[in-house]
């Protein structure tokens, strides 16, 4: 029986895990409407206190009503233990909702893990955090993401808004850019754009596996060296950044496809179309390299936090290290 | 009255009782500056900051275009704050059509005459008064608007965070009964008014410290920048969110300041609802005019002024017709030369500000039927209290949150 069901898993929750269980945790865990999470709570404490009642349990509620405060009213919302939770009620003048917030095992000196298990359970659904809310919102869709699921969603930010629209920012307002083409713009924006491009068409690739796609990547990646030039000129370190930003991503991904040797300067051998590029890329890429290592290592570390542990990244990750190191010796 | 003559500064005369419209200038002993500093042949430590700058020895200078003229009598010196002393073009209207006028500052007008020792003896004064109304379109139905300021992430204390948290919850539908719910249901906007990043954030050590000790640590503000986008996210899931940002904000110093970057915030920017907007910001929310500031001008008015209340400074700075009349004299603010786009040419319905000490709201009624409500926004990180405004009536209420402490005191 589904009823049954739940209460035994908030008793192991409770009293076998030790845990803190929120609604919220609870709403997460089990998949229920955050309602129904607090209804759930509240039967378990009456039946767990009805049966035992020196039962290990302590209950924190949560209460929100209208306070008369400084002449003027006032809403209150607070999450109190339960032994205060008369005294915050007699405080209120009305009272709009009282419920269940959390039980556990222990009693709480303060509310950090309240704080902390809610925290926590929201940071492994960020996607869906309000899936069982009791409110929904039509307008709060995210952009659709017009590449595999495979991408985690904040690679999108950058390619969603590379429209070259630089003026149009500085009055706060933001082109809602509806579909970004992956096509070369000019301009730093170009460089994002192209750099989100080639990352999901990389991704493609990985799942499909197939040489094929690398002069697609080459040719996206070839462009973008080609324009550093000049960006190099105006923008100097700045630009530099992005350019690794650009280039670190494409080369490993290259070689990957590849086979796998470390070659010096990320050229696939079996890609013909990039033959021409080849002299001027590896001049451009390898100066780079040698510029800014230490960024570039950032930039390793960050793409590995938002890829979530992929052992393929991690590969890629020390693929580019060693290629750092071969490309300074071969400098020297 | 019309039996009053207005008179330029040029043509005063002593002892006739005149009306003279001018930009007020104060002069202030204590006012840091950038120029007696420098000028000190000594190693003098510069004036460390201090919460008010006013002194009794400070005076009151009335400019036009072409003069100036001490001022005394009846006028509070302490009071008032400097104008900006920018171009002045002549008034295109008969006193008191100051609203006409298209000079830069807070502009004055004084009855009172000349003395002999060349002060302007003052009578009477008065601004340019509430400019004027805007046609009212409010819903006829209860929609809320949340205001929120000073969250201060990324500060040591964990009390807020918890406090943080049941505001969202609120918001996004998750705490409450059913009836509170769908209370929270109507909101229909929330306005986050800027420092949502904390004090503790602005770290000094790049500049303090050598940069082989500095060059591996992270700036504070990177993990506190990643909260506020996990807080955003859930936020933005659930209710259009409009982001300023504040003095510890990422963004650039001086007003108006520009909008967070979309690319620090790259899990909330994938949502539409998210709006990240300018600080000073004005909007149509539901045919409601919006204007609020996240309290850098009023901030900037209360250090230089002995007004201590920031709704009344609020108050003052719509009546003087002006949103952030010391700047740029004391406060940063972007150097216009053609026009001045802090003068307030209409009147909003809800006008606010950030980051103040506490929670005040006043409904204000003017002469031509202007109806406006004064918010000041408390800061979130020491008060805990949001405001809910209600566009059909135009009333607030504050909400307060609270979790439970070791020191818990009822």
């Amino acid at each position: 029986m589904a009823d049954e069901l739940y209460l035994e898993n908030i008793d192991e929750f409770v009293t076998d895990q030790n845990r803190v269980v929120t609604y919220k945790w609870l709403s997460f865990t089990l998949g229920v409407h955050v309602n129904q999470a607090k209804q759930m709570l509240y039967d378990y404490v009456e039946r767990k206190r009805k049966e035992n009642l020196g039962a290990q349990l302590h209950v924190t509620y949560l209460v929100a009503g209208n306070l008369l405060q400084n002449g003027h009213v006032c809403h209150k919302v607070a999450v109190v233990r339960e032994d205060k939770l008369e005294a915050m009620k007699f405080k209120l003048s009305t009272i709009t909702s009282v419920h269940v917030y959390s039980i556990q095992k222990a009693l709480l000196k303060d509310s950090s893990p309240l704080y902390n298990t809610d925290y926590d359970i929201v940071k492994t659904n960020l996607q869906h955090c309000s899936k069982f809310s009791a409110i929904h919102c039509a307008a709060a869709v995210p952009r659709p993401p017009s590449e595999p699921p495979r991408v985690p969603a904040p690679a999108q930010g950058p390619q969603r808004h590379g429209d070259p629209d630089t003026a149009s920012t500085v009055n706060g307002h933001r082109p809602l850019a509806a579909k970004t083409p992956p096509q070369q713009h000019r301009g730093i924006m170009g460089m994002f754009a192209a750099k989100a491009a080639a990352k999901p068409q990389d991704t493609a690739k990985e799942a499909k596996a197939e040489a094929k796609e690398a002069p697609g990547v080459s040719a996206a990646s070839s462009k973008p060296p080609t324009k550093n030039n000049i960006m190099n000129n105006f923008f100097g370190k700045a630009a530099m950044n992005k350019l690794k930003a650009n280039s670190v991503p494409e080369q490993p991904k290259e070689e990957k496809e590849v086979v796998k040797p470390s070659v010096a300067a990320a050229e696939p051998d079996s890609s013909p179309n990039t033959v021409a590029e080849k002299p001027g890329k590896k001049a451009e890429s390898a100066r780079i390299q040698q510029n800014d290592k230490k960024s570039r290592m950032k930039r390793a570390n960050r793409l590995d936090d938002e890829e979530e542990r992929d052992p393929e990244n991690v590969k890629k990750k020390r693929k580019r290290i060693k290629q750092l190191q071969s490309d300074s010796s071969d400098e020297e | 009255g019309n039996d009053i003559v207005l008179r330029k500064l040029s043509e005063l005369q002593a002892g006739e009782k005149c009306c003279v419209v001018g930009t007020v200038f104060k002069s202030m002993q204590l006012q840091p500056s950038i120029l007696q500093e420098i000028s000190e042949e000594h190693n003098l430590v510069p004036q460390p900051p201090q919460p008010k700058y006013i002194q009794p020895s400070d005076e009151l200078i009335l400019e036009d275009e072409l003069q100036r003229i001490k001022l005394e009598g009846a006028i509070d010196v302490q009071r008032l704050v400097t104008g900006k002393r920018l171009r002045w073009h002549p008034p295109c209207g008969f006193w008191p059509g100051l609203t006409a006028c298209s000079a830069i500052g807070t502009i004055l007008a004084v009855y009172g005459s000349e003395q002999d020792d060349g002060g302007f003896l003052v009578e009477d004064h008065c601004f340019a008064d509430l400019p004027p109304p805007l046609p009212w379109n409010g819903p006829s139905s209860d929609r809320f608007v949340l205001l929120a300021s000073g969250l201060g992430l990324g500060s040591v204390s964990g009390e807020a965070l918890l406090s943080t948290q049941l505001l969202v919850d609120v918001v996004t539908g998750q705490l409450g009964a059913e009836g509170e719910q769908s209370c929270a249901a109507h909101i229909a906007r929330v306005i986050l008014a800027g420092n949502l990043l904390s004090q503790n954030t602005q770290s000094r050590d790049t500049i303090n410290k050598a940069k082989y000790l500095t060059k591996k640590t992270q700036a504070a503000s990177v993990e506190a920048v990643k909260m506020l986008d996990e807080i955003l996210l859930q936020l933005c899931t659930s209710v259009p969110v409009d982001v300023m940002p504040g003095e510890f904000d990422p963004t650039n110093y001086t007003l108006p300041q520009q909008p967070l970057h979309r690319c620090m915030l790259p899990l909330a920017s994938a949502y539409a609802t998210l709006r990240l907007v300018t600080n000073p910001y004005q909007a149509n929310l539901d045919g409601v005019r919006f204007l609020g500031t996240s309290g850098q001008n009023i901030s900037d008015i209360f250090k230089y002024s002995s007004m201590d209340d920031y709704l009344e400074i609020l108050e003052w700075t719509l009546l003087a017709g002006h949103i952030s009349p010391t700047a740029p004299d004391t406060l940063g603010c972007y150097p216009f030369y053609k026009s001045d786009p802090f003068i307030l040419t209409e009147c909003p319905h809800v006008y606010f500000c950030g980051n103040a000490p506490h929670f005040q709201s006043k409904l204000l009624q003017g002469k031509e039927g202007q109806r406006v409500l004064l918010v000041t926004v408390p800061d979130f990180s020491a008060t805990q209290t949001a405001c809910l405004v209600n566009l059909r009536d135009l009333t607030c209420q504050p909400i307060t949150f609270s979790g439970f402490g070791a020191d818990s005191e009822d």
